[in-house]
C-alpha cells in the first residue's frame, strides 16, 4: 500500500513534469510561430499586392490574398526591363566583386593579426580596432571619396565603402587564433612559405568562419543604397536597392511640389508596380539567403563553443 | 625574410590587378566626357545643380546649349540633375565639403533657401544683377525682387512664373456635365457656396460603380491663401487686406473657425472617406477615378490642361480666393549663386541668357528643334513631339519643369488649351494686390523653443479639425488652448515686433 502510494505520487509527479514541459515548449513554439509570422506576413502582403489589380488595390487595401488577380504590374516592369535589368547588373557585379575582394583583403588582414609572431600585430590590432571606435563622419568621407580618391559616378564609389569593415576583421581574426599553430608550423618544417601557409593551411580550414562573413558582405553589397546616395548621380550605374529608394522617394518628393503648386515632373509609378518592384529586388536576395543557410547557422554558433 | 619577400609580391599583384580594374571602371565614363569637353577648350564650365530626373538626351542638348552660349557669354554648362528624393541629401553633401559649383536651384521647400543664407552658402546678387544681366533684372518688378530680399541682400533669382495663389477646387468635367451645374460652378465666389455642388455630387456618387466619395483631403481648404491670408509660419498670417500688417494667429480667425465648420458639415455628410490613408495613396485614389473634386488647388491661366495631364482626369477649375502677391509665391522657384563660385559674373550672365533668350531657354527645357519637338504652330508658338513620338516623355529629353529653369513666359505651349496663358499668367502676377508684408522674412533665432512646441502642437490637434473628426467648437479650442500653451503669443509678438520695423526701414 505504502509502495503503491509512492509510486502514485511519483506517476502524479512525472505527469506534472511532463505537462509542465509540454506547456513550456507550446508556450515557446506559439512566440516563436507568432514572431515568424510578423516577419512573413508583410512579405506576402507585398507580393500579394504586386499581383492585384491596381483599381482593386486602391479600393479594398491589402490583403493576403489578393482580391483581383492580376500581373498588370510586372508586364508593365518588363514591357520595357532596361531599367530593372541594368541596375540588376550593377547590383550582381558590386555584390560579387566586392564580396571577392572584401573576403580576400579581409582575412589577409585578420592573418596577419592573428599570428604572435608578427611584429606590427599590437599596433596594427588598434589601429583596425580604433575604427570601431571613432569615425570621421559623413562629410569628411565625402569629401575624401569625392575630392582626393575622386571615385564618384564610378563602381569604385560602390565597391570601396563596404570593402573592409574592422567587426568583420576581428571575427576573422578570432578564428585563425583558434587553428592549432602545429598544423602551421608543421607546414613550415615542410618548407612551405607564409603565403602559402595562409593559402593551403590557413584559408581552408578558415572556410565556414569565411562564409559566415561572405554572406554578411555580400548582404551589405546588395542591400546598400546610401553609398549611391552619395556618390552615384549617373543612372546607368543605380544599383537595384538605390532604384527603389529613388523610387519611392521621387514619390515623396513630388508630394512636396504639388504642396507649392508645381506639376510632377513625370507619372508616378502605380502602387503595385512599386510593389512589383520591390518582390523582384528582394527574392534573389532570399534565395541567395537560403542556400548559405547552413553556412550561416554554422558560422554563428562558432563563437558560443569557445 | 622570406616570408616578407612574398606577402610583398602579394601585395604587388593585388595592386596592379586593381589598378587595372579601376582603369577599365573609370575609364570608360571619362573618355566620353573628355570627347564632350574637347570641342570647347579653354572655356569655362558652368555647374548648374537642379532636381530633376536624368534625361537620357542629356549629352546630345548640353551639347547644343554649348554651341549657343560659348558664342553668346564665353562659357559652356554642365547639367547636374538629381533626383527629386535625393536632392536635399546631395546638395547639402557638396555645400559642407565645398565642392564648388555656380548655380543651384534653391527655395523654402527643397535647399532651403534661409538655411543656405545662414551657413553662407550663397552670395549676394543685388550687386551684379543690374550690370551683367539687365534684361533679366527689368523683367521683373521690384517688389518681386524684394521678395527674394533677406536681410538686405537678394541671394535669390526667382525664375518668373505664377507669383500669387488664387485657390480653388478642381472638379472633374465628366461629372459636373452630369450633375448639370456648370453654371453654378462658375458662379462660385465663396467656398460655402460650394455645398450644393457637392450635394449633387454625392447623389451621383450613390448611383456610380467607380466613385466612392464626393472628394478627399478635406484640409486643402483650411489653407490660408485659400481665405486671402498670407500665411506666415507656424500657424500665423498676416490678412491681405490689412494695410498695418496684423499678425495674427489664423486658427483664431473668424475664417478658420468657417472653413472648420464646412469641412465638419462635409465630413459629417460622408463627402470624404473616413479611414485616413496616405496622402499619397489617397492622390492614387484620385487618378483612379474613386473621388470627384479637389477641395482646393492653385488655379492658373493653362492649369486644367497641367492639373489632367498629371492626374489623367480633364477637369474645371474655378478661383475663389483673390490673387496676392506674397513672398512665398515669389521665393517658391530661385536660383542661387554659390559663395565659393569660381565663375561669378559668367554665372549672373547665364541668368541673363536663360531668363530672356526664348531660344536657348526652350532648349533647356524642351530639347533641340527637330530631334525632340517639331514646331506644330509657329505663330501661336505651339510645339509637338518630333516625329512619331507619341508624348514628349518617349522623345529622350523632357524634363518637363519649365518652371525649374528660367522665366516660363518665354516657354512654348505643349497643349491646345494651354496657348494664350502666358500673357494672363504675366498679367496677373502684375495686377496681383501686394501682401502686406510682401518681401518681408522672420527672424526665428529669437524663438527657437517656442517654434518647436508650436509644431508639436499643431501635428497634434490641428489634423483633427482641419480633416473634420471632430466637432470644430470643440477643436478649435483645444487647438488655440494648446498653441497658447506652447507660447504661439511670444512668436506673433516677437513677428510683429520685426514687421513693425521691417515696415519702418522700407517706409
Amino acid at each position: 500500500m505504502a509502495t503503491y502510494t509512492v509510486k502514485l505520487r511519483q506517476q502524479r509527479q512525472l505527469d506534472r513534469d511532463r505537462l509542465l514541459s509540454i506547456l513550456g515548449r507550446f508556450s515557446v513554439h506559439l512566440a516563436l510561430m507568432f514572431f515568424g509570422l510578423s516577419c512573413l506576413v508583410p512579405l506576402l502582403l507585398i507580393l500579394s499586392a504586386s499581383f492585384t489589380d491596381e483599381v482593386a488595390l486602391t479600393r479594398n487595401g491589402y490583403s493576403l490574398i489578393p482580391s483581383e488577380f492580376s500581373t498588370e504590374a510586372y508586364q508593365a516592369i518588363f514591357r520595357n526591363p532596361t531599367v530593372i535589368l541594368r541596375a540588376y547588373g550593377v547590383t550582381l557585379f558590386t555584390t560579387i566583386v566586392g564580396t571577392l575582394t572584401s573576403l580576400t583583403l579581409m582575412s589577409l588582414l585578420a592573418y596577419v593579426l592573428s599570428r604572435p609572431e608578427f611584429v606590427l600585430r599590437k599596433p596594427l590590432s588598434f589601429f583596425v580596432f580604433f575604427t570601431m571606435l571613432f569615425s570621421g563622419g559623413l562629410v569628411p568621407f565625402y569629401i575624401l571619396m569625392t575630392q582626393y580618391l575622386r571615385v564618384q559616378d564610378t563602381f569604385f564609389a560602390l565597391l570601396l565603402p563596404n570593402l573592409v569593415s574592422a567587426f568583420y576583421v576581428l571575427i576573422l581574426r578570432t578564428y585563425f587564433v583558434a587553428l592549432p599553430s602545429e598544423l602551421l608550423d608543421a607546414a613550415r618544417v615542410d618548407g612551405a612559405s607564409e603565403l602559402r601557409i595562409f593559402i593551403s593551411i590557413a584559408v581552408p580550414l578558415a572556410r565556414p568562419a569565411l562564409a559566415t562573413v561572405g554572406l554578411f558582405v555580400a548582404l551589405n553589397y546588395w542591400n546598400d543604397w546610401s553609398t549611391s546616395l552619395y556618390f552615384i548621380r549617373d543612372p546607368d550605374l543605380y544599383p537595384l536597392q538605390y532604384l527603389l529608394y529613388i523610387i519611392r522617394s521621387n514619390a515623396e518628393a513630388m508630394q512636396l511640389q504639388s504642396a507649392v503648386g508645381t506639376i510632377s515632373t513625370g507619372q508616378m509609378p502605380t502602387q503595385t508596380a512599386r510593389m512589383a518592384m520591390a518582390v523582384l529586388a528582394t527574392g534573389p536576395g532570399a534565395v541567395f539567403f537560403l542556400f548559405f543557410q547552413r553556412y550561416l547557422i554554422r558560422g554563428v554558433t562558432l563563437g558560443a563553443f569557445k | 625574410m622570406k616570408s616578407g619577400l612574398s606577402r610583398r609580391s602579394f601585395l604587388k599583384v593585388m595592386g596592379s590587378s586593381a589598378a587595372v580594374g579601376g582603369f577599365t571602371l573609370s575609364g570608360l565614363s571619362g573618355i566620353s566626357r573628355a570627347f564632350a569637353a574637347h570641342r570647347f577648350q579653354g572655356v569655362p564650365t558652368l555647374s548648374y545643380i537642379f532636381p530633376g530626373a536624368p534625361q537620357p538626351d542629356v549629352a546630345r542638348v548640353v551639347e547644343a546649349l554649348n554651341a549657343y552660349m560659348a558664342e553668346r557669354i564665353g562659357a559652356t554648362i554642365d547639367l547636374r540633375a538629381i533626383e527629386w528624393g535625393t536632392f536635399d541629401t546631395q546638395i547639402s553633401l557638396i555645400n559642407a565639403s565645398a565642392e564648388p559649383y555656380d548655380l543651384v536651384f534653391t527655395a523654402p521647400w527643397i535647399n532651403n533657401y534661409y538655411n543656405n543664407i545662414s551657413q553662407e552658402y550663397l552670395a549676394p546678387l543685388e550687386g551684379l544683377l543690374p550690370e551683367l544681366a539687365p534684361g533679366y533684372w527689368a523683367s521683373l518688378t521690384p517688389a518681386t525682387w524684394e521678395a527674394a530680399r533677406v536681410a538686405g541682400h537678394i541671394y535669390g533669382a526667382p525664375n518668373q512664373q505664377i507669383f500669387v495663389k488664387p485657390f480653388g477646387p478642381n472638379i472633374r468635367t465628366d461629372l459636373l456635365e452630369a450633375i448639370g451645374l456648370s453654371d453654378e460652378f462658375q458662379a462660385l465666389t465663396s467656398w460655402d457656396q460650394l455645398d450644393p455642388i457637392m450635394a449633387a455630387i454625392n447623389e451621383y456618387v450613390q448611383t456610380d460603380d467607380i466613385l466612392t466619395h464626393v472628394t478627399y483631403n478635406l484640409a486643402q481648404v483650411v489653407t490660408p491663401e485659400a481665405w486671402n491670408y498670407d500665411p506666415q509660419d507656424f500657424g500665423l498670417a498676416v490678412k491681405g487686406s490689412d494695410a498695418s500688417a496684423q499678425v495674427v494667429i489664423f486658427s483664431e480667425t473668424d475664417e478658420y473657425r468657417q472653413a472648420a465648420e464646412l469641412i465638419r458639415q462635409w465630413y459629417v455628410a460622408g463627402y470624404s472617406p473616413s479611414d485616413q490613408t496616405l496622402l499619397a495613396e489617397m492622390d492614387q485614389a484620385w487618378t483612379a477615378g474613386l473621388y470627384g473634386l479637389r477641395m482646393a488647388d492653385i488655379v492658373k491661366p493653362g492649369g486644367e490642361a497641367e492639373t489632367a495631364a498629371r492626374w489623367g482626369h480633364a477637369v474645371t477649375a474655378k478661383a475663389i480666393s483673390q490673387p496676392m502677391l506674397t513672398t512665398g509665391g515669389v521665393t517658391a522657384t530661385m536660383y542661387g549663386l554659390s559663395s565659393i563660385s569660381p565663375n561669378p559674373e559668367l554665372s549672373v550672365k547665364f541668368l541673363e541668357l536663360v531668363n530672356t533668350d526664348p531660344v536657348f531657354y526652350n532648349t533647356l527645357c524642351k530639347g533641340i528643334e527637330g530631334v525632340h519637338w517639331e514646331w506644330a504652330d509657329e505663330e501661336r508658338l505651339l510645339i509637338k513631339p518630333a516625329g512619331d513620338a507619341a508624348s514628349f516623355a518617349d522623345t529622350g529629353y523632357s524634363p518637363n519643369t519649365d518652371w525649374m529653369f528660367g522665366n516660363v513666359f518665354n516657354s512654348y505651349y505643349t497643349d491646345e488649351s494651354q496657348v494664350g496663358a502666358w500673357p494672363l499668367t504675366a498679367e496677373l502676377n502684375r495686377t496681383a494686390m501686394p501682401s502686406p508684408v510682401l518681401g518681408f522674412t522672420f527672424d526665428r533665432s529669437a524663438v527657437e523653443t517656442e517654434i518647436s512646441s508650436i509644431s508639436a502642437a499643431m501635428g497634434e490637434f490641428s489634423a483633427p479639425v482641419n480633416q473634420g473628426f471632430i466637432d470644430p467648437a470643440e477643436g478649435i479650442t483645444l487647438l488655440n488652448q494648446a498653441l497658447r500653451d506652447a507660447g504661439i503669443e511670444a512668436v506673433r509678438d516677437e513677428m510683429q515686433s520685426q514687421i513693425d520695423a521691417w515696415k519702418a526701414a522700407n517706409a
